[in-house]
Parts: C-alpha cells; sequence; structure tokens
C-alpha cells in the first residue's frame, strides 16, 4: 500500500543537527555537535547556564544564526529558512504573551497570520483551551493571569498551530516550586496524548529525568552523553555527567588503583574499595594509575552491624545531618574527603559519629583521574 | 486624622502663585477677549466691563454667515488660516510619526554600522535653533526645489493653479510640512527608541515563530505596544507644528499662511488691537486642546504588563 507508506513518511520529521557551531565573533559557544531525534521523541538538552543548550534550540527554531554545520528537518537543511518555513512551534521561558490581546486572540494569532478561516480558528482555540483547562478565561488579558496560567496560555499558543515540532526553552523555570512540579506532570501528559516531536530545553535535571525519552547533558559548547534517563544515570559516560544528574549529587573520591592480593582495589584516603569483577577486567591495565572513585549517596547503605567486608564498606564520620522527611541527607567525612549519604530518618544518627555504610556493588563508577572519562 | 495629612502653609502659597502663574495669562486672554480696546487699555475697569463679542466677530468675519456691523471691511481671513494651520499640523504630526517609529524601531532592534552615531546625531540636530534654519531653508525651497514653468509637470501645475513664476516649495503647504518633518522627527525618534527599547524581545521573537514576517511583527506586535509613546510624540509633534512661528512667516505666502501669522498681522505701526488678538488666541488654543484630550486618553502606563515575567 503505498498510500500507508506515503502517510508514514508524512508522520513527525526527523530532526538532525549536524556539526551545529555558533560563534560570537570570536568565541566559539557550541562547538560543531552532532545529535539526531527521532520521530515523536521527547529530547531534552540539559546542562548549567551557559553550556550552549539554548543556543542550540534558538538555532533550531531560527532565531540565531547557525555559525557552522547544518540543521535538518526530514532531511531537508533549514539553516537558510526564516523561522516561519520550518514549521516549529516554541514555547518561551517567559512566556511571551502578547499583551494588548486577550487569550483567545494570543492562542490564535498564528492562524489568523495563516489566514484560516475564522470558524475553524474558534473550533482549533475551543478544543486547546479545553485541554488546557483555559476555557473560563479566554476572554481575560494576559496581565489578568496567574503565573501557571499565563504558562499554560503560551503551550496553548504553540498547540493550536499543529506543528509537527514542539520546542520549549526552560518554561518552568519561572514557576514556583509547587506549580512546577504540576505543570511538568500536566506536561507530561500532553506530550503522551498530542505525540509530537518536543525539544526541551531545561537546566532542572529533575525535569529532564521525568520528561525525555533521550536526554541529551550538554557542557561547555559540548554534547557530554546522550540517551535515555536510565542509560544516563545508570552508565554515566563521565565525571560532569555523573554529577550532574542524580540528587543529592554522586560522590567523588580520588584514589588509586592497586592490587591488594587477589581483588583489584581503590585505595585512598581512608578507604579502601574492592572493585567488582567485572569493572576489575577493564582496569588491569590500569594498575597503579590515579582514578576518581564515584558512588552515588543512594548506593550506600547503613552497615550497622559491622557484617560487611572492609573492602566493602566506608567508615564515615557525620558532619550535619539534613532532615528532609522519610529520607535523611547526611553530609560525612572521609578522612580528608567529602561523602554524602543517604538514610531513612528513622535511624538515630549524632554528630560526629562514626558509621559504616555498605556499597552497592552494582554502583561502583570509577573515572579516569586525567580525562574524567568513565572507565 | 486629617491634622496629619496638612501641609505648611507655604507649601500651599507655593501652590497658589504656581496656580496663578499658569493660568493667570490665560484668563488675562480670556476676559480681554470680551473687551473692547478702549477698555482693555484704560487699565482702570479691571473686572468691571460691557463683555462684548465684538471682537470675535472681528476674528470670525470672513466664516460668520452674517456681516458685523462694526466692520467695514473683512480683512482676517481666519477661515483659510485654520484650514491651513490644521493641515499642516495633522499632516506633519502624521508623516512625522510614521517615519519617527519606523526610524526608532531600526534604531533600537537592528544593527547597523554607524547606528550609534545615527542615534546620537538626530538629538544633535535637535539642539539646532530653527533660528538658524530659517535663511538657508528659505533659499533652498525658494531658488533650489522648484519645477521649471516650461517643463511639462511645471506647465501642468501652473495651467491647474494659476501663477507666476516657477512652481517652488516656498509658499506652498508641503514646504512648511516639510521643514516641520524635519524639526520634529529627532524629539519624536528620541521618545519612541525609549518606548520600543520596553518591548521585550521575546514577544518579538515569539511573534515570528508564530510566522510573522518582518513587518506583520512591526505592526501587529510592536506598534500597539507603543501606542502611549505614539500618543505622546503626537501631541507633541502636533503643538509644535500648531504654534510655530517663525519658519512658517518666511515660508508661507497669503494663500498658506497659518493662524500665529495672521495674529501677529493685527499689529501694525499705528495700531495694536488688543481684543481681536486675544480673542484669535482663545480661538487657537482650542484645537491642541481637543487634540491633546484624545491624545493623552491613549496614553495609559503598563501597555507591556502580562507579556514576560516581570
Amino acid at each position: 500500500m503505498y498510500h500507508d507508506a506515503d502517510t508514514e513518511r508524512l508522520g513527525m520529521p526527523r530532526i538532525e543537527l549536524s556539526k551545529l557551531a555558533k560563534r560570537y565573533g570570536d568565541i566559539e559557544v557550541l562547538h560543531g555537535i552532532d545529535l539526531a531525534m527521532e520521530e515523536n521523541e521527547f529530547t531534552v538538552l540539559v546542562g548549567p547556564s551557559g553550556c550552549g543548550k539554548s543556543t542550540t534550540l534558538r538555532m533550531i527554531a531560527g532565531l540565531e544564526t547557525v555559525s557552522g554545520g547544518e540543521i535538518f528537518i526530514d532531511g531537508k537543511p533549514v539553516s537558510h529558512l526564516e523561522p516561519k518555513a520550518r514549521d516549529l512551534a516554541m514555547v518561551f521561558q517567559d512566556y511571551a504573551l502578547y499583551p494588548h490581546m486577550d487569550v483567545a486572540r494570543n492562542m490564535s494569532f498564528a492562524l489568523r497570520l495563516q489566514k484560516v478561516p475564522q470558524p475553524e480558528i474558534d473550533r482549533k482555540v475551543r478544543d486547546v483551551a479545553e485541554i488546557l483547562g483555559l476555557t473560563p478565561f479566554l476572554n481575560r488579558k494576559p496581565a489578568e493571569l496567574s503565573g501557571g496560567q499565563r504558562q499554560r496560555v503560551a503551550m496553548g499558543r504553540a498547540l493550536t498551530r499543529d506543528s509537527s515540532t514542539f520546542l520549549f526553552d526552560e518554561p518552568l523555570s519561572n514557576l514556583d516550586a509547587k506549580l512546577r512540579g504540576q505543570m511538568r506532570a500536566e506536561l507530561a501528559l500532553m506530550s503522551q496524548r498530542v505525540q509530537k516531536n518536543m525539544i526541551y530545553v531545561t537546566h532542572d535535571q529533575i525535569e529532564a529525568m521525568t520528561l525525555a525519552d533521550r536526554i541529551v547533558v550538554m557542557h561547555g559548547g559540548h554534547i557530554q552523553q546522550q540517551g535515555t534517563p536510565e542509560e544516563l544515570f545508570k552508565r554515566p559516560a563521565n565525571k560532569f555527567v555523573a554529577g550532574f544528574l542524580g540528587m543529592p549529587p554522586m560522590n567523588f573520591l580520588d584514589g588509586e588503583l592497586r592490587q591488594d592480593g587477589d581483588a583489584l582495589c581503590v585505595i585512598g584516603d581512608g578507604f579502601r574499595v574492592a572493585l567488582p569483577e567485572a569493572l576489575a577486567d577493564r582496569c588491569q591495565q590500569r594498575n597503579g594509575n590515579g582514578v576518581v572513585l564515584g558512588v552515588r549517596p543512594s548506593d550506600l547503605s547503613l552497615d550497622a552491624d559491622g557484617s560487611a567486608d572492609e573492602t566493602q564498606r566506608f567508615a564515615l564520620d557525620v558532619v550535619v545531618t539534613e532532615y528532609i522527611g522519610a529520607q535523611s541527607v547526611l553530609i560525612c567525612n572521609c578522612a580528608s574527603q567529602r561523602m554524602v549519604v543517604e538514610l531513612k530518618s528513622d535511624v538515630p544518627v549524632g554528630l560526629g559519629q562514626r558509621m559504616h555504610f555498605k556499597i552497592n556493588p552494582e554502583g561502583i563508577h570509577l573515572f579516569d583521574a586525567d580525562t574524567d572519562a568513565a572507565i | 486624622m486629617p491634622n496629619q495629612d496638612r501641609q505648611h502653609p507655604a507649601f500651599y502659597a507655593v501652590l497658589v502663585t504656581l496656580v496663578f502663574m499658569a493660568v493667570g495669562p490665560i484668563c488675562l486672554m480670556f476676559i480681554n477677549s470680551f473687551k473692547l480696546d478702549v477698555d482693555i487699555l484704560s487699565g482702570t475697569s479691571g473686572l468691571l466691563f460691557m463683555p462684548t463679542l465684538q471682537n470675535y466677530e472681528t476674528a470670525l468675519c470672513d466664516v460668520l454667515p452674517y456681516e458685523p456691523d462694526h466692520l467695514e471691511y473683512c480683512s482676517l481671513k481666519i477661515g483659510g488660516s485654520f484650514t491651513n494651520s490644521l493641515i499642516i499640523s495633522i499632516v506633519s504630526t502624521a508623516l512625522t510619526l510614521v517615519i519617527g517609529c519606523m526610524a526608532a524601531y531600526a534604531l533600537v532592534r537592528f544593527r547597523f554600522m554607524g547606528r550609534d552615531v545615527a542615534s546620537m546625531t538626530t538629538l544633535a540636530v535637535r539642539m539646532l535653533p530653527p533660528a538658524v534654519l530659517l535663511v538657508p531653508v528659505f533659499g533652498l525651497w525658494n531658488n533650489e526645489f522648484c519645477i521649471d514653468k516650461d517643463s511639462f509637470v511645471g506647465e501642468l501645475i501652473r495651467d491647474t493653479f494659476g501663477g507666476r513664476g516657477d512652481i517652488c516649495l516656498a509658499g506652498t503647504h508641503s514646504g512648511i510640512i516639510l521643514v516641520y518633518i524635519a524639526m520634529n522627527l529627532p524629539f519624536v525618534i528620541w521618545i519612541l527608541q525609549s518606548f520600543i527599547v520596553q518591548v521585550p524581545r521575546q514577544l518579538e521573537e515569539a511573534a515570528r515563530m508564530d510566522g510573522a514576517g518582518p513587518f506583520q511583527v512591526f505592526f501587529l506586535v510592536v506598534l500597539p505596544l507603543i501606542r502611549p509613546g505614539l500618543a505622546a510624540a503626537a501631541i507633541f509633534a502636533f503643538r509644535i507644528a500648531w504654534n510655530e512661528y517663525l519658519l512658517a512667516s518666511a515660508l508661507s505666502d497669503r494663500d498658506t499662511k497659518t493662524v500665529p501669522i495672521l495674529i501677529v498681522n493685527n499689529m501694525s505701526e499705528f495700531n495694536i488691537e488688543w481684543g481681536v488678538i486675544m480673542a484669535t488666541g482663545m480661538l487657537l488654543a482650542i484645537p491642541p486642546i481637543i487634540f491633546t484630550l484624545l491624545a493623552s486618553r491613549q496614553i495609559i502606563t503598563g501597555m507591556t504588563a502580562g507579556a514576560v515575567k516581570g
């Protein structure tokens, strides 16, 4: 059936970045990144501020010129096209609603520019307002809305357009914490319902983890790693990704690889940890090298009776306890280095107390001390 | 409680003085416009006089449906001058705004070589006193910007409107309008720049993402948001054009003279008709008042409220 094949091909376009670079004068802020986004994928670009994620999004949108490389939408190069020729809808960080138009006119602005017949505009605006719960506010001006409502209007404006791809530029960062959580859930629901390509920029790793089909971690104008949230969390490609994803962040301890009896160990100030076999096999060549040991706070568990082997545990001095409800975060000293541990709150902890924590062998990460790459 | 709000008596004294300084001359003009010249000059009668409409009759003699008894000949053509003033002020204001808002937008948003210089120069031009312009503009308008009477276009205009000599900018509405535009543009650009700067750039980007071209962005998004600025600039430009005397006196001819010039025509070597001057002055004040009232309704603050996170 040719027809079916055609509609399939005409579905959602693939977006591809090839050696995409951005320079401001002599300063290169984006160093030729390569990225391919599949159909209907929810891609999240995440990284600290200044990492180039917003610039990347704005280049895809057509709001910034491309200094090098090319953007392909459905195989066609688009970097020379005006934003309106790219068929993308964008939600801005600061909402960017037209203050002189009411909600309905804000949402229908694009359709009116396209000279869509009025009845159809009305129908679309009504449908989208229904989805977003904006029906009672259609005749209000943006100034008369709360932050969350404005954010919804901004999304509604993108939704009415029927674009193939949605771009989000930190859409939730202006909302307070509670509303942000709520909108995040709504967004996840919406993305399931509309089934479009979504490219989402955020600096918030929780947003990235919860929303993404694919996370792209960026830092310093480079892509550090991309993959599913689980891949990135369980197998970070380098120290930056490991430290960026996960809350509280991963502990890093400087140490050295050394053969100790029949086990390969990481030995550092105040600890000696035996590597699990798979990891040890990969490290045979590095015996004697400096490494960084990474352990997530959640991969440490209290070893109350001291049953664990000495090479499977840390002895830590508690410095600060942060009570956050069911869990407490303990900030501890491992000799001269800092470590953070997550613990059930019902365990009594005294400040300055020495405690033993068992390591989940699955949760041991090793990074090269010089290159920061994962081993 | 009310005692706490009471100000020092000196405060009220200052207020009264300021109000008197502002309103006094207007009251004087208003009262004197209803007096005969004899009463005005006698200086003794003060507020005790017999009000008369005679001055207004003289001032409006060419538009009144009847002929006033006290006049032998109607020398003041206020109807024509009024029309001239209106045409010149409104057209020059409109053109100044159209050119001004586009220029201001370009100066604010576009990056081009010499942008800052251009921005500064517009203000520098404003510092030039109009009197300096008078002689060169008079010369240019009379001698340079002319269409030869023997040329095809010149002949056509001559045949239609009559007259002798070459067709020059001097003495035409367009000549005066052009000068007023040049005079008002710098300030209008300057005012509008500060309004355009306040329009969040993200709004324009959002409009571009919504599929708007550059002109649609400007007319559908930016222009509605700087309406207060346009109104303020319009009031300013209109009043300058309406009140201007010096350039109009040199560049207008009998058919294109504006009301301020007409007023001065009431002074002669032998006689100053104070009553008529006052009456014409009152009439002159009406259009700017109406215009200002209409335009100031557009001056609402907080036009961009709710656009972006503030």
